[in-house]
C-alpha cells in the first residue's frame, strides 16, 4: 500500500515539471503537441529518473526485497511439486528434531519449575557398601560410581539435626520415594502416589500453592490435625477441579487428611514424570508410622535410614564449607562410630536444579542415539531439498542467463535464489511446528512415566526459537548450494553457449547430484537398519515364551489393608476373595499374590542353603497354593503348597526349577534354606524347601532371575489377584467386577489389565524406541525415495532426445529401461555400501540396550538392505518406464 | 545565450538548501529560480534534481508538502526542516572556505 503511494506521488511529482516545462515552450510560440515533444526531450528519460529517486528512498532495499519475494513466490507457484516436496521435508526434518530435542530438554536438561533452581542440592553420602553397623535398614538407592557406593537415604536424626545446625548455611528438607496409597475422597476409592514430605519441603522449594496452603513445619508433629497437599493434576483428576475442597476431609489409606492446599499446575514435581501427587507431613504418613523398622516408629529409630535429603544454598555459600558442616553433623548422627574411619559414610552432593535423576540417568543413553537419528533426518532432507533446487535451477539455467545478459547484476541473482531458498525455508519451518506439536503429543503418551503419569511435555518459546535455529542451519545447509552452483554459471563462456544449448550435459552438477543421492541413501540406510533393528528387538522380547501361557489371565491389585480391614479380618477377606473369584462365571482359577507378575520388579532377597555359603539374588513373591497352578502344570519335584502352610511367619519354600539345579537338584528337597539379607544380630528367617516349580518368568519378560516362592501371608495390607479365565478376559471383566463389588464395594479394583497388557507395558520404552526408530526410518525412505526420483525423472527428461534417437535406431524399450534402472540402483548401492559400515559402527554403541539379538545380522540387514533397495527400484523404475514410452517421433521433434 | 556550466559535484545540494532558504517551492520552481538567481549559468539538469530531492528529504533536511498551486494541478513543495537550516549554515561556510582557498591559490 505504502509503497504504491510513493509510486503515484513520484510519478505526480515529475509529470508536474514535465507540465511546467510544457508550458514554458507554448510560451515560447510552440504548438502544444511540439511543447510537450520537447518539454519530454528536455526532461530525458523519466524512468530512469524515477528509477534513481527510488534508489535515493530510505526503503530501498526493502522493495527490492519485495520484489524478490514476489518473483521467489511465482516461481514456487509454477512448480507446485517441488515446491510442495522441499517444504514437506523440511517440515518433517525440522518437526521430528525440534520434538526428540525437546524431549532431551524436557528430561535432562530444564530445570524444576521453581525460583532459583540453581540454589538446590541434593544431599547423599558416599561410601563402601551398605553400613551395617550403623544402620539397620534403609529406604532408596545405592548406587556405584567412581569406586564409590553414593547413597541417597538417610535416618530421620540425621535430617533433623543437619536442619538445625546447618541452617545459618543452607535450609535443608527431607522427603521420601512415593509410594502408592488407597485415597478416598466423597466416597470415590482411587491409588494415588504419596509422598511424605519435612514440614519445610515446600517452603524450602518455595513452590506455590495455587489453592489454600502449603504444608508448614506446625503440620509436621504427631499431634497436629492430619494435613494434605495435592498436586494440580490430582486436584484435578480426583478432586474434581473443585476451588472449595480446601478444609475439606480426604482419607489416605483409611485415615482422614484435611485437604490444606492444591500446588500451582506448574510444579511437575521433582522431576519430569514425578508420580507424586499428594504429599503429607513425615509425621503424619502412615506409610512411615506403619513401623518398617524394627524398632516400629521409622522416624523415631536411628538405625532405620528411609529419608532422602535436599538442601537449598544460597549464592554466598561455598558448596565445600557446607558440605564439611553437613559431613560433622551426620557423623554425629550415629548411635556409634564404626571401626573404619576410612569407610565410614561421608556426605556428598549431587546437583539439584533439575531435580531427581533417575529418568535422567536411564534415558540419556537412548535420548542420544534418537538426537543423532532424527540429526540424520534432518540432513537428509536438507540434502533432498538442495537437490530438488539445483534440478530446478538447472531447468532454470537459460532464464538466469538470459537475466544475466539483459543486464541483472550477479548478487542481485544470488540474493534472488538465497531469498527463494529462505522463502521454503520460512514455509518449511512454519510446518514443522505443525509436525514437532504432533509428534510431542504422540511421543508424551509413550513416555509417561512411573506410575502411567504424562510427562509435563509442551511446546513453549523455547522449542520454537529452537525450531527457527534449526531452519536457519538448514537453510545454510541447502540455500547457499544452489546459489553457489548458479554463480558457477554465469561465466562468460555460459553467456556464449547460448540459450540453445539444451541437450548438453553439465558434467560437474549431474554428478554432483548423484553423490548427494547416494549419500542420502547411505544415510537411509542407517536409519532403516536402526528402525529394523530395534523393531526385531522389540518383537524378539514380547514373543520370547514367558514359560506359561499368557492368554486368557487377568490381574488387579486389591488394597483392603489400606481400607477398613484390620490384620484379624484380613486373612478371612483374602481367602473369601479367592473363593469368590474361584466360583464367578468365566473365570477357571483364581490365585493371589503379595507382588504383582511381571512388574519389572518386585521383592528381592539373597539366600543360601544351610550349611552352605554360595550365595543366590532371588525374586521372593508370596502366593496362594493355586497360584503356580494359574502359569504351570503344577510342581516338578516335590510337593505344591498347601492352605496349612498358610502360617505367620511362613515355614516352607519352593523354588525354581534353575535355583534347584545350582543348589543340587531334587536332593534341595527337605534342606533347609536362609534368607541372609538381615540386619547382623537378626536371625535369618529359614524355610524348608518342599518343591521345585517349573521356570517362568516372574519379574519381566526381559530377564528371569531365580525364583523363590513362599506361602502368601495372609495380612498383607494388598495383594494382587490373577485370574486364569476360559473364555476372552474382556468377556468374563464384567462378571469380576460384580463380585468384587458384592465383596467390598468400597474396595477398587486397582489396575486391571490382561497378562497381555502388563507385558507390553514392562517394554513401553522399548515400544518406543522402535516406534520412532520406524517413524524415523519410514520418513527417510520416503525422502531419499523422492530424491532418487527428482534426480532420475530430471536425468531422463534432459535425455528425451538421446532416449528418442536410440528408440528410433531400434533400441528395444527393455533395454532403455534397464539401463535407467542400472544407473538407479547404482546410485543406490554405492549408498548401500557408504551406510553399512557406518551402521556397523553404530550398532556396536547400540548393542547394550538390545535384550536379544544381535544387532548386525544377517537377517536385519537383509531386510534393511532389501526395504532400500525395493524403494530405489520403484523411484527409479517410474521415470525408467515413462522414458520407454517415449515416442521417438514426438521426442526428436520437440528437439 | 551565455554558456551554460554543468554543476560541480556536490554542490546541487548546497544550491537547493540556499533556494529553498527564502520559502517552499515545488521542482520545477527550483530548477527555475537557481536559473535565473544563477543569470541563467547554473542549469540543473532534471536527471539529478529529483534525485537530490529525495536524498535531502530522506536525510530529513527537507520537508515536501502537496500544496495547490496558482492554476495548475497539486505540486510537492518543499521546505527547509531545522536540519536543513543547519546544515544550509554548516555547508555555506564550508564552501565559502573553499572558494576562498582555491580563489588564493589561483591568485598567488
Amino acid at each position: 500500500m505504502f509503497w504504491k503511494r510513493r509510486e503515484t506521488e513520484l510519478q505526480r511529482e515529475l509529470s508536474h515539471h514535465l507540465h511546467h516545462l510544457a508550458v514554458e515552450f507554448e510560451r515560447q510560440g510552440y504548438s502544444q503537441e511540439e511543447a510537450l515533444r520537447l518539454a519530454n526531450r528536455e526532461f530525458g528519460g523519466a524512468t530512469q529518473v524515477q528509477e534513481r529517486c527510488r534508489d535515493e528512498r530510505r526503503w530501498a532495499w526493502t522493495s527490492g526485497l519485495r520484489q524478490d519475494i514476489v518473483f521467489g513466490w511465482r516461481t514456487m507457484r509454477r512448480n507446485p511439486m517441488i515446491t510442495t516436496a522441499a517444504v514437506l521435508s523440511l517440515a518433517l526434518g525440522i518437526g521430528a528434531n525440534t520434538a526428540i530435542v525437546s524431549l532431551m530438554d524436557l528430561v535432562l536438561w530444564r530445570e524444576l519449575p521453581v525460583p532459583n533452581a540453581r540454589q538446590l542440592v541434593l544431599v547423599h553420602w558416599k561410601g563402601h557398601g551398605f553400613p551395617q553397623e550403623l544402620a539397620d535398614g534403609a529406604a532408596g538407592s545405592m548406587q556405584p560410581e567412581d569406586g564409590w557406593d553414593v547413597a541417597d537415604f538417610f535416618s530421620y536424626r540425621a535430617f533433623a539435626q543437619t536442619r538445625a545446625r546447618a541452617s545459618s548455611l543452607a535450609a535443608v528438607a527431607a522427603f521420601t520415594y512415593h509410594h502408592q496409597v488407597s485415597v478416598s475422597f466423597a466416597g470415590q476409592p482411587t491409588v494415588a502416589m504419596e509422598r511424605a514430605v519435612s514440614g519445610n519441603f515446600m517452603t524450602v522449594l518455595e513452590v506455590r500453592p495455587q489453592l489454600g496452603r502449603l504444608l508448614l513445619d506446625s503440620d509436621d508433629n504427631y499431634a497436629a490435625p492430619g494435613a494434605v497437599v495435592v498436586s494440580h493434576r490430582f486436584w484435578v483428576r480426583v478432586l474434581g477441579s473443585d476451588p472449595a475442597v480446601i478444609g475439606r476431609t480426604m482419607a489416605i489409606d483409611n485415615t482422614t487428611y484435611i485437604i490444606a492446599g492444591v500446588l500451582e499446575p506448574s510444579f511437575y514435581g521433582l522431576g519430569p514424570g514425578d508420580a507424586a501427587e499428594i504429599y503429607t507431613p513425615l509425621h503424619q504418613s502412615r506409610f512411615l508410622r506403619k513401623g518398617l523398622g524394627p524398632a516400629g516408629n521409622v522416624l523415631e529409630n536411628p538405625r532405620y535410614w528411609g529419608l532422602q535429603l535436599l538442601a537449598r544454598r544460597p549464592a554466598g555459600v561455598d558448596g565445600a564449607r557446607l558440605r564439611v558442616a553437613m559431613d560433622s553433623v551426620f557423623r554425629s548422627t550415629w548411635d556409634k562410630q564404626p571401626k573404619n574411619s576410612v569407610a565410614a559414610p561421608s556426605i556428598s552432593f549431587d546437583d539439584g536444579r533439575r531435580g531427581l535423576g533417575d529418568l535422567r540417568k536411564e534415558l540419556r543413553r537412548p535420548l542420544f542415539v534418537l538426537g543423532a537419528l532424527v540429526g540424520l533426518l534432518l540432513l537428509i532432507a536438507c540434502v533432498n531439498i538442495a537437490n530438488l533446487l539445483m534440478a530446478r535451477a538447472l531447468a532454470r539455467r537459460n532464464e538466469l542467463v538470459m537475466r544475466v545478459s539483459l543486464g541483472c547484476g550477479r548478487a542481485r541473482l544470488m540474493r534472488q535464489l538465497l531469498t527463494e531458498s529462505a522463502m521454503l525455508a520460512a514455509l518449511g519451518g512454519l510446518a514443522s511446528v505443525v509436525v514437532a506439536w504432533a509428534t510431542v503429543t504422540v511421543l508424551g503418551q509413550f513416555l509417561a512415566g512411573d506410575g502411567g503419569v504424562p510427562m509435563a511435555f509442551v511446546l513453549d518459546g523455547r522449542t520454537l526459537a529452537l525450531a527457527g535455529a534449526v531452519t536457519l542451519a538448514a537453510l545454510l545447509v541447502f540455500g547457499l548450494f544452489p546459489a553457489w552452483q548458479a554463480s558457477g554459471w554465469l561465466d562468460a563462456s555460459w553467456l556464449r553457449q547460448g540459450l540453445g544449448s539444451v541437450g548438453l550435459p553439465q558434467r560437474r552438477g549431474w554428478i554432483r547430484g548423484r553423490l548427494f543421492v547416494s549419500f542420502q541413501m547411505a544415510f537411509s540406510v542407517i536409519l532403516v537398519m536402526a528402525a529394523v533393528i530395534f523393531t526385531r528387538n522389540l518383537v524378539a522380547v514380547e514373543s520370547r515364551d514367558p514359560g506359561f501361557d499368557r492368554r486368557n489371565l487377568v490381574l488387579f491389585d486389591t488394597r483392603p489393608g489400606t481400607s477398613a480391614y484390620d490384620k484379624a479380618r484380613l486373612t478371612r477377606f483374602y481367602f473369601d476373595l479367592e473363593q469368590r473369584m474361584q466360583s464367578t462365571p468365566g473365570v477357571s482359577l483364581a490365585g493371589l499374590a503379595a507382588m504383582r507378575p511381571m512388574n519389572n520388579g518386585g521383592m528381592w532377597d539373597t539366600v543360601q542353603i544351610a550349611g552352605q555359603t554360595k550365595r543366590y539374588d532371588v525374586s521372593v513373591n508370596g502366593v496362594t497354593p493355586s497360584y503356580l497352578r494359574l502359569f504351570t502344570a503344577g510342581v516338578v519335584a516335590g510337593r505344591s503348597f498347601a492352605r496349612s502352610d498358610l502360617t505367620n511367619p511362613p515355614r516352607v519354600a519352593i523354588v525354581s526349577e534353575d535355583l534347584a539345579r545350582h543348589l543340587g537338584g531334587n536332593t534341595v528337597l527337605g534342606r533347609r534354606l536362609l534368607m541372609v539379607d538381615v540386619p547382623p544380630g537378626m536371625k535369618p528367617p529359614e524355610y524348608e524347601i518342599v518343591g521345585i516349580a517349573p521356570d517362568i518368568a516372574a519379574t519381566s519378560i526381559k530377564n528371569r532371575p531365580f525364583v523363590l516362592w513362599l506361602p502368601f501371608g495372609g495380612d498383607a495390607p494388598a495383594a494382587t489377584v490373577v485370574l486364569r479365565t476360559s473364555q476372552r478376559p474382556q468377556a468374563v471383566l464384567p462378571a469380576i467386577r460384580q463380585t468384587m463389588g458384592e465383596i467390598d464395594r468400597n474396595l477398587p479394583m486397582v489396575d486391571t489389565v490382561t497378562m497381555e497388557e502388563q507385558i507390553s507395558k514392562g517394554l513401553e520404552r522399548e515400544r518406543m524406541f522402535a516406534t520412532l526408530c520406524s517413524g524415523f526410518g519410514i520418513l527417510a525412505l520416503v525422502l531419499s525415495a523422492v530424491g532418487l526420483y527428482g534426480v532420475i525423472s530430471y536425468n531422463t527428461s534432459r535425455r528425451r532426445s538421446e532416449i528418442g534417437v536410440r528408440l528410433a535406431l531400434g533400441a528395444r524399450p527393455r533395454s532403455v529401461v534397464s539401463m535407467i534402472l542400472r544407473e538407479g540402483l547404482g546410485m543406490a548401492l554405492l549408498g548401500v555400501a557408504m551406510g553399512v559400515p557406518l551402521v556397523c559402527l553404530g550398532a556396536e554403541m547400540v548393542n547394550k540396550q538390545l535384550a536379544d539379538i544381535k544387532p548386525m545380522d544377517a537377517a536385519s540387514l537383509f531386510v534393511g538392505v532389501g526395504i532400500l533397495l525395493i524403494a530405489a527400484l520403484v523411484a527409479t523404475g517410474l521415470p525408467a518406464l515413462r522414458a520407454a514410452a517415449l515416442d521417438p517421433a514426438e521426442a526428436l521433434r520437440q528437439e | 545565450m551565455a554558456k551554460k556550466t554543468d554543476l560541480l559535484q556536490g554542490t546541487l545540494d548546497l544550491l537547493i538548501l540556499k533556494t529553498l532558504a527564502s520559502g517552499p517551492l515545488h521542482g520545477y520552481g527550483i530548477a527555475q529560480r537557481i536559473l535565473v538567481t544563477s543569470k541563467e549559468l547554473l542549469q540543473v539538469q532534471q536527471g539529478s534534481l529529483y534525485p537530490a530531492l529525495h536524498r535531502l528529504e530522506r536525510k530529513g533536511l527537507l520537508k515536501p508538502e502537496w500544496r495547490e498551486t496558482g492554476n495548475g494541478p497539486m505540486a510537492k513543495f518543499y521546505s527547509l526542516t531545522a536540519g536543513g537550516r543547519t546544515c544550509l549554515r554548516q555547508e555555506t561556510e564550508q564552501w565559502q572556505r573553499y572558494a576562498g582557498a582555491i580563489a588564493m591559490v589561483l591568485e598567488s
